[in-house]
C-alpha cells in the first residue's frame, strides 16, 4: 500500500517510522505481543507524525502520553470524532451514533443511550451473561481438555450476549462473526461489501421493528424521541450500525489477549483461581495491558501541541495500547501486577466518547474469566501451536489453542 | 475529609461508583450526582482510592476535616453539600 505524503506543515525531523498497521509486530505474528512492541514509542517524543495509521493508509499524529491523549480526546471543541469511519467505506457520510457526532448533538444521543448501558442497567443483564458463560465452559470442559478459545469461547460468548441485547436470533452468530470479520480485518473488496450487508441488515432491522415491536434495543432506538421528534432513519441506522460494530470483537479480542497471558503464566492464574474476588482487579489490569482499540480525532482548527503545529483537518491518533503504557502514569508499565492500586487505564477512552458499552464490557471480561477459571484447570498454550496476534484499528488474537491435559 | 467532584469531567467510567457504591452516587444515566462529597470518618481510604479511579480526573481529594461544613448542620454519614 502507497503512502500518503507527509504534509508540507509537518516538520521533518517530527516523521517517525511507527505505524499500528505496519510496524513490527503489528502484522499478523505468532506468538506477537502486539501491546508491547508499541510501547516502544515512550522511548521517543510525546508526540510525532506517523505517515501510515490508518487502515486507509493515512498519516496522522501521535499522542504517547495518557495526560495528553486525555488532554486531546476531552477537548472536543478542538478535536473533533465525525470522519464517517465507517460510511466511507462506501463513499458516503453519515455518523456512527453517537460516536462520531460532536457536542451538543452528541450529548443528546449519548443522554438517549446512557440508561440502557448503565452500570445499574448491567446487573440486571448480568444474569445472562452469567449463564452463557457457564453453559460454554461446562461444554468445553466437558468435551476434551483442549479448545480453540476464540471459536470455541470467547466469540459464542460475547456474540450471543450483544445479539440478545440487539434482539437478534442466536442462529446467525457465525454469519455475524463473519461480517465483523470481512470489515475489520478484510481487503479493499471484502471491507465495503461487508459494509454494505451491515447497513442492509440494520435498515431492515430498524424497519422490522418499526411494524413489530419487541423488547429490545431496535425497538427501543425506532420508538425514541430526542428533541421532541422520533429518529430519523440515517440516526437509526447510524446507532444500530455503531452497536453492531462496537459489540463485535472488541471484548472477544481482550478475553482471548487475558486468557493467554494467563496460559504462559500460571502463578497469575493460580492466583486467580484460588481467590476469585482477585478477578475484578485483576480485569482492570488486563485491561490495562491489553486493550484493543486506537482512537483518531479530527483536529478542527490549527493548534500548536506540545510542540506540534497540528493543522485543521489533521487526523490524531490517542491509542489506548500507548497511553496504557506510559511509564509517567503507571509504575512499571510493561509489568502486568494483577493487583495494581490507582489503575486509571484508558482502555474506554477519555472524554465524552467514552465507550458506552464499557460497564457491559467490563462485566463480560469478568464473569468469562470467573467461569473459565472455575471449570478449566490448569491450562496453557498448547504445544505445537502458537496463537496469532494482529494490531491495526483493533487488536486482535486468533488461533488460541489452549490445553490441560 | 471531602472529596470534591467537577461534574462537568465526569464522563460516566463509573470507577468510583465501582469502588464505594455508598459514597459516590450515579444518576440514571451512569454519571456523578453534583455536588461535592463529605467522607465519614473510617472511610477515607476507600473514598481516596476510588477518587483515584477516576481516568478523568473529576474527582479531587480535598483532605481538610469534614467538620468544615457549617456549624450546626447536622452532618449525615455519609453526604452531599
Amino acid at each position: 500500500m502507497a503512502t500518503n505524503p507527509v504534509p508540507d506543515h509537518v516538520p521533518p525531523e517530527m516523521v517517525r517510522n511507527f505505524s499500528l498497521f505496519t510496524s513490527p509486530g503489528m502484522l499478523p505474528t505468532p506468538n506477537g505481543d502486539p501491546h508491547a512492541a508499541v510501547a516502544c514509542v515512550h522511548a521517543g517524543p510525546p508526540i510525532f507524525y506517523s505517515p501510515f495509521n490508518t487502515r486507509d493508509g493515512r498519516g496522522t499524529w501521535v499522542i504517547t502520553r495518557a495526560r495528553d491523549q486525555r488532554r486531546v480526546l476531552q477537548d472536543a471543541e478542538t478535536f473533533s470524532s465525525h470522519r464517517s469511519i465507517f460510511a466511507s467505506a462506501l463513499g458516503e457520510n453519515w455518523p456512527m451514533i453517537p460516536l462520531e457526532l460532536d457536542p451538543p448533538a452528541h450529548s443528546v444521543f449519548r443522554s438517549l443511550l446512557n440508561p440502557l448501558l448503565s452500570p445499574r442497567r448491567v446487573r440486571v443483564l448480568e444474569a445472562a451473561v452469567r449463564e452463557r458463560a457457564i453453559a460454554l465452559t461446562e461444554r468445553i470442559a466437558a468435551s476434551g481438555t483442549s479448545c480453540d478459545v476464540m471459536k470455541d469461547f470467547t466469540f459464542p460468548f460475547t456474540v450471543n450476549i450483544f445479539l440478545r441485547f440487539l434482539g437478534l436470533p442466536d442462529h446467525q452468530l457465525d454469519t455475524f462473526v463473519g461480517w465483523a470479520n470481512d470489515l475489520l480485518h478484510g481487503d479493499y473488496v471484502k471491507r465495503p461489501a461487508a459494509a454494505r450487508t451491515i447497513v442492509a441488515f440494520i435498515d431492515e432491522l430498524a424497519s422490522v421493528r418499526r411494524k413489530e415491536p419487541a423488547d429490545d434495543f431496535m425497538t427501543f432506538v425506532v420508538q425514541a424521541q430526542v428533541e421532541g421528534r422520533r429518529l430519523t432513519d440515517e440516526e437509526v441506522r447510524g446507532i444500530g450500525v455503531l452497536v453492531f460494530v462496537a459489540g463485535l470483537d472488541t471484548v472477544a479480542a481482550a478475553i482471548g489477549f487475558d486468557l493467554a497471558y494467563l496460559a504462559r503464566n500460571p502463578k497469575d492464574q493460580e492466583w486467580l483461581r484460588s481467590e476469585p474476588d482477585r478477578i475484578v482487579p485483576a480485569a482492570e489490569e488486563l485491561l490495562r495491558a491489553y486493550p484493543t482499540v486506537q482512537m483518531i480525532r479530527v483536529a478542527k482548527k490549527d493548534i500548536d501541541f506540545e510542540g506540534a503545529p497540528i493543522r485543521k483537518g489533521d487526523y490524531v491518533s490517542c491509542a489506548t495500547m500507548i497511553a496504557n503504557r506510559d511509564p509517567a502514569e503507571f509504575e512499571s508499565p510493561n509489568t502486568i501486577w494483577l493487583a495494581r492500586p490507582d489503575n486509571r487505564h484508558a482502555a474506554f477512552g477519555y472524554g465524552p466518547h467514552r465507550c458506552l458499552g464499557s460497564h457491559l464490557a467490563r462485566r463480560e471480561i469478568v464473569i468469562g474469566l470467573e467461569e473459565w477459571l472455575a471449570r478449566i484447570p490448569a491450562f496453557r498454550i498448547k504445544e505445537g501451536t502458537a496463537p496469532i496476534t494482529c494490531g491495526g484499528h483493533v487488536f486482535g488474537i486468533e488461533n488460541l489453542i489452549l490445553d490441560w491435559s | 475529609m471531602r472529596i470534591i467532584v467537577h461534574k462537568a469531567k465526569c464522563q460516566g467510567h463509573a470507577r468510583c461508583w465501582a469502588h464505594a457504591p455508598d459514597i459516590f452516587m450515579l444518576d440514571d444515566e451512569g454519571y456523578i450526582l453534583p455536588g461535592d462529597v463529605e467522607v465519614a470518618e473510617g472511610d477515607e481510604l476507600l473514598a481516596s482510592r476510588s477518587a483515584r479511579s477516576c481516568p478523568e480526573r473529576a474527582l479531587e481529594i480535598d483532605p481538610t476535616p469534614a467538620a468544615r461544613v457549617e456549624s450546626g448542620v447536622d452532618q449525615p454519614k455519609v453526604g452531599r453539600v
